[in-house]
């Protein structure tokens, strides 16, 4: 699980909104990060759909913000960046320099798949029944983005025969 | 008020870490993944960045201090040690981090680390370990393995690698732990705990080079072969049997604390402080300092 210290038995729907915002902040930061990264290395496609990957989860972080400010106005929060590991975020390693728009969206595609599979995982230790709910519609939520993913990766042309790699200079002793 | 929550006494966020600058690394660089550790160990610490210095060598991962905003001093090749030992018994109050690869820790500043260990201050020494020198383009390191190809070893390499594992313990280092990025939660927790442990803390993490390491050993492998020693039901106060399973280094991927002395040694930094108090009655007033320099000492 790639939560920790939270029990999720005992999570009270503050938390779970307060979890949901995060895992989306995580996401969000990540990828601009990965954009960042792909700037740096001279691969600005991917660069471009990082950026919009981070716009969409910080506006899905920011609904879920509101959606708690509304129901518990500006009550201290318990749960911390620190309790989440790359719920919807993705992996560091998933990234490469050149890699091909496909290639990133593949990535997010994962991240969607994984970020289900976390609320997929997680439902059944949920007593609360408003957190329940809660789970159950962001669950469906990332099948709906999958579904987007998926359907951009179909309009793209298939990725040329030579990878990454092939850009990537030989050793040089020194 | 909800009790869900375990609470870490935690105030800091683990973005109050992050410096403006951008790491340079190769995108997937196992390093991302330490640089990530840290800034959340450091959050789950709650030392503000002003309280904290931050010392590496040369390498791509000893650019770490300049991505946080805690003090930071990238300093010579294989140097980091000596001068963060000056910096803790300069200001003992501070936190001081160490970080570097294997060929600055273990081959160019490899002298270093038995003293550092033996003297026993209060430091925290992060090595990535991704057996290769990768800033340089790829020639052997200690920690290559018998055998690797590489633009230095054409051939493969004829020689045994280091094990750093087993050398600290060796050396008498109360805390030696070991992580990867392939386990986020995991290195985090070992990196806090070596923060926190009172004394010389080394943790070696495996940190693949996207670019110049071994295809077949990134972290996607790490994830699939990496065993956890707290999962074994490894006894960390067993150095016995730390030093056993460190052995193994190259052949196992353990995660986890091999070893934490359960009755910490007091520390140099410590010590030093301790005969600074000791010796104060007897110390020459600032004004009088030169005259031990004379030849009748001042009398």
């Amino acid at each position: 699980m790639p939560i920790q210290h939270v029990d999720l038995a005992r999570l009270s729907l503050q938390d779970a909104l307060d979890l949901a915002t995060l895992v989306e902040e995580e996401a969000h930061e990540r990828y601009l990060e990965l954009a960042d990264q792909m700037d740096q290395h001279r691969t600005p496609e991917a660069a471009r759909f990082f950026r919009f990957m981070a716009e969409n989860e910080a506006k899905h972080g920011a609904e879920l913000a509101e959606r708690r400010r509304a129901l518990f106005s500006d009550a201290p929060r318990e749960v911390r960046r620190t309790m989440i590991f790359d719920v919807e975020a993705p992996d560091y390693d998933e990234a490469r320099a050149f890699m091909t728009a496909r290639a990133a969206l593949d990535i997010a595609l994962r991240c969607e798949e994984k970020a289900h599979a976390f609320f997929v995982e997680a439902l059944p230790h949920i007593r609360e029944p408003q957190v329940q709910a809660l789970f159950a519609e962001l669950r469906d939520e990332e099948v709906h983005h999958q579904e987007l993913v998926r359907r951009e990766i179909a309009r793209l042309p298939a990725d040329a025969d030579t990878s990454g790699e092939a850009f990537v200079d030989d050793p040089a002793a020194q | 008020m909800t009790t869900a929550v375990h609470q870490a006494g935690q105030t800091m966020e683990p973005r109050e870490f992050k410096s403006d600058l951008k790491p340079i690394w190769c995108p997937g660089c196992g390093d991302f993944g330490v640089l990530q550790a840290l800034y959340r160990a450091l959050s789950a610490v709650g030392r503000p960045p002003h309280e904290i210095a931050f010392v590496s060598g040369i390498g791509c991962s000893s650019r770490i201090p300049g991505y946080t905003t805690a003090y930071g001093f990238n300093s010579v090749h294989g140097r980091a040690l000596p001068i963060a030992q000056g910096i803790k018994i300069a200001n003992p109050d501070l936190l001081v981090l160490v970080a570097g690869g294997d060929g600055d820790g273990f081959s160019i500043g490899g002298g270093h680390l038995p003293h550092a260990v033996r003297r026993n201050l209060d430091l925290t020494y992060v090595v990535m370990d991704n057996q290769i020198y990768g800033l340089t383009k790829g020639q052997l390191s200690p920690t290559s393995h018998r055998g690797l190809q590489t633009v230095t070893s054409g051939y493969g390499s004829l020689e045994e690698p280091v094990n750093p594992l087993l050398y600290t313990l060796a050396y008498g280092a109360g805390f030696v732990a070991q992580g990867t990025p392939a386990d986020m939660p995991g290195l985090t927790s070992v990196i806090e705990e070596a923060i926190r442990f009172p004394g010389f803390a080394f943790v070696n993490v495996q940190s693949p080079c996207v670019t110049f390491g071994e295809a077949e050993w990134q972290l996607k492998a790490h994830k699939a072969q990496m065993k956890s020693l707290a999962g074994l039901g490894h006894d960390p106060a067993d150095r016995l049997k730390a030093m056993a399973l460190a052995a193994q280094y190259g052949e196992e991927l353990y995660t986890g604390v091999f070893y934490r002395n359960p009755n910490p040694a007091p520390t140099y930094d410590a010590l030093v402080v301790e005969r600074q108090a000791e010796l104060r009655d007897q110390a020459l007033p600032r004004e009088r300092i030169l005259d031990l320099f004379r030849k009748d000492g001042g009398r």
